[in-house]
């Protein structure tokens, strides 16, 4: 390990790339951790090009500028939007941004480890290389949650959860690299809570006006299943008038709508796995992902697979950037001769 | 954590692991991972070294711990092994490994597990008649556009003659469920798919989804089943005695690998086309056309009539053509899943 670090102060730069739906993040061997919106802008024309000075705009500041430009997030449902050119392109300004961000040296040489969701990494595997082999001189591609288990040291009995915005993708880690029927996505995940929240807003609310980017605000702030004390309330402006909404149930009942989804497959999935393992999988299932903070969740998984025997669920600390780090970790373990002929 | 020293168990896993990780990086450029094939684990060494000792010693001295050189009983098993017909077969052993590939082996339908030939399939064209299903904003009548795929795809797969492909219903006729149901099982198709078009007032956006039967918890779904099986002809106790036979796993199992088999090649076909196509997955729900069949049967939602853009599309012929060709491919899928040869034709032959 030690060996490996020397090299990583030398004149390599080490980073893991968290490539997300709705968050990417980077973290570098140099102690860099840096993360965005997963959005990119291009301003429409030229006078919009004028109001906000770039000729490309990422992460929060693509969304407030919105706008003006024109607005992709390039890995909508977790894959790359086939044939549209732009969200190649997109990747590729996300990820030259991100190693950007990691402020490597000029002559540093740059070994990524890139974990995508793990539908993309299905489909889209050579778009995904050919976006970041321009910005770094040796790359490997992995899935998400792989990426999470392997730097959490959950190589072997596991079972990663990674809810993210467009998909969850869940993966059993059985001391070798998954397989794909070790790994399945749902689509049940924060865009799809989105979507649920939006119609049960507009249901209960139809004089109220907001849109997709503040119902994402109200969960990303309030999510929430099963129980919570206290009410929730939001403002939302009627008739251009701010007005206090209470959207304590539509939270709720967005948030829930994800669960039957969710234990379904995780039960079947460790259904599926050697018998004789299946209990230590149980006392190994770790949640990542944005939606690993939705309050109640670790708990109300516990219960529902209790009846299949006593199980263990936990939430990564991190969730921002416990893919990054865990790639990051793989490209520093990696030997060097492997890095070559990539 | 860093500077733990890890135990040497874990520390080999991660390496194999790490190798597995480039392995499959080198697959994704198209190189093949040849040069690490050539580390030999210790075991393996020494279990060779081990051998060609013996082997040697065997040769020096002739014999080895009294062992005849070529026991004379061994040249003839070498024998039979070579004619194994012959002779009665010695009882096999049954490993649990076998069992476990028996069982464990969901990637192969239960039909070619069995060595089962799916020959009868039936197509079911939605609604018909009296009942129009939905209609689109031009006009368009959802059971023209399914009657129209379903002859489409009856055509496609009567090309393979292998099938015997069945239709329930010719032309523009009422027809309830009940009867729908009743002709897939006095027919005994092996295979049963119900086409219908997806209607979603509140969102002008195109999606495609695939049923099987299922209890749902999704209010939207529940509503759609209430739609769909209007009209059924069932009564409350039919209903009763077939819901009592959700216990046919078996059935439903196979129902689910053959919708996500319809699901992934209709979504990924159509995507192709359109971009703007959604993919709402493979789902459960009380379909009451569903139930009532013995055999694997699912609903695909191929299209959505409210999107006006899809509802144009599917009024040109290329567009009905291209989603029966999807759906074919989708129950050839199904149907061919595992066998190595057809998987070869598929990927050579794509466009």
């Amino acid at each position: 390990m030690k060996q490996k670090e020397a090299q990583g102060e030398g004149n390599i730069l080490f980073v893991g790339i968290d490539l997300g739906t709705s968050r990417s993040s980077i973290s570098a061997s140099n102690n860099t951790r840096e993360w965005i919106e997963s959005y990119v802008g291009w301003p429409k024309d030229f006078i919009s090009l004028q109001v906000v000075g770039k000729p490309v705009l990422f992460g929060a500041e693509a969304l407030k500028n919105r706008l003006s430009l024109d607005l992709c997030r390039p890995l909508e449902h977790g894959v790359i939007k086939e044939g549209i050119e732009k969200s190649e392109e997109a990747v590729k300004e996300i990820i030259k941004y991100l190693i950007e961000l990691a402020k490597p040296q000029p002559e540093q040489k740059i070994y990524a480890v890139v974990g995508v969701p793990a539908d993309t990494l299905k489909v889209n595997k050579l778009a995904i290389r050919r976006a970041v082999s321009e910005f770094a001189h040796s790359l490997m591609v992995v899935s998400e949650p792989f990426a999470v288990a392997y730097g959490m040291n959950l190589l072997n009995n596991s079972l990663v959860i990674d809810i993210g915005a467009g998909t969850t993708d869940l993966c059993i880690m059985h001391g070798t690299i998954p397989l794909e029927e070790d790994q399945k996505t749902i689509l049940a995940a924060g865009d799809y809570i989105d979507e649920q929240l939006y119609s049960y807003l507009t249901e209960k609310y139809p004089n109220s006006k907001f849109n997709k980017n503040m119902v994402r605000q109200f969960k990303e702030q309030y999510s929430f299943v099963k129980e919570l004390s206290g009410d929730i309330r939001v403002e939302i402006p009627v008739d251009g008038k701010p007005v206090m909404h209470d959207i304590k149930n539509e939270v709720k009942r967005a948030c829930e709508s994800i669960l039957p989804a969710l234990v379904e497959t995780t039960t079947e999935m460790i259904a599926r796995f050697d018998p004789e393992f299946q209990v230590r999988i149980k006392n190994n299932i770790v949640l990542a992902g944005g939606g690993s903070l939705i309050r109640g969740l670790r708990e109300y998984l516990q219960n529902a697979l209790k009846e299949y025997g006593p199980c263990n669920v936990t939430c990564v600390e991190d969730p921002l950037f416990s893919g990054s780090n865990g790639a990051l970790k793989l490209a520093q373990d990696m030997p060097a001769k492997y890095w070559e002929p990539l | 954590m860093l500077f733990m020293i890890p135990k040497k168990r874990e520390l080999k896993v991660r390496k194999a692991i790490l190798r597995g990780v480039y392995e499959d990086n080198l697959r994704i450029i198209g190189k093949n991972p040849v040069i690490l094939s050539g580390r030999v684990p210790v075991f393996f060494k020494k279990m060779f070294l081990f051998f060609s000792i013996t082997l040697l010693s065997i040769l020096v001295n002739g014999n080895y711990l009294n062992l005849p050189l070529f026991p004379e009983k061994q040249t003839t098993a070498s024998l039979i092994t070579q004619r194994p017909s012959s002779l009665p077969a010695e009882k096999p052993v049954v490993k649990p490994s076998d069992y476990q590939a028996f069982l464990g082996g969901k990637e192969m339908p239960l039909s070619r597990m069995f060595g089962l030939e799916v020959k009868t399939i039936m197509i079911d064209p939605g609604h018909g008649g009296s009942d129009s299903g939905t209609k689109g904003t031009m006009g368009t009548k959802e059971k023209d556009i399914t009657l129209d795929i379903a002859k489409k795809l009856r055509e496609r797969l009567r090309k393979y003659g292998r099938y015997n492909i069945l239709i329930t219903r010719e032309q523009d006729t009422t027809l309830p469920l009940n009867q729908r149901v009743e002709l897939a099982r006095s027919s005994r198709a092996d295979l049963f798919i119900s086409i219908h078009l997806n209607y979603l007032p509140s969102k002008p956006i195109n999606i495609i989804e695939t049923y099987y039967f299922g209890p749902s918890d999704d209010d939207k779904t529940l509503r759609l089943a209430e739609q769909e099986n209007a009209g059924s002809h069932y009564g409350l106790s039919d209903f009763k005695e077939i819901i009592g036979k959700i216990g046919e796993t078996l059935k439903l199992q196979e129902s689910k690998e053959f919708a996500a088999s319809i699901q992934k090649n209709l979504f990924l076909n159509s995507k192709k086309q359109n971009a703007n196509v959604y993919n709402f997955g493979v789902k459960r729900a009380p379909f009451v056309v569903l139930l009532g069949v013995d055999v694997p049967a699912v609903l695909a939602e191929v299209s959505c009539l409210s999107n006006r853009e899809e509802e144009i599309e599917l009024n040109t012929e290329s567009h009905r053509e291209n989603i029966a060709r999807y759906l074919e491919a989708g129950i050839l899928d199904y149907l061919n899943k595992g066998e190595v040869s057809y998987e070869a034709k598929r990927s050579s032959g794509r466009r």
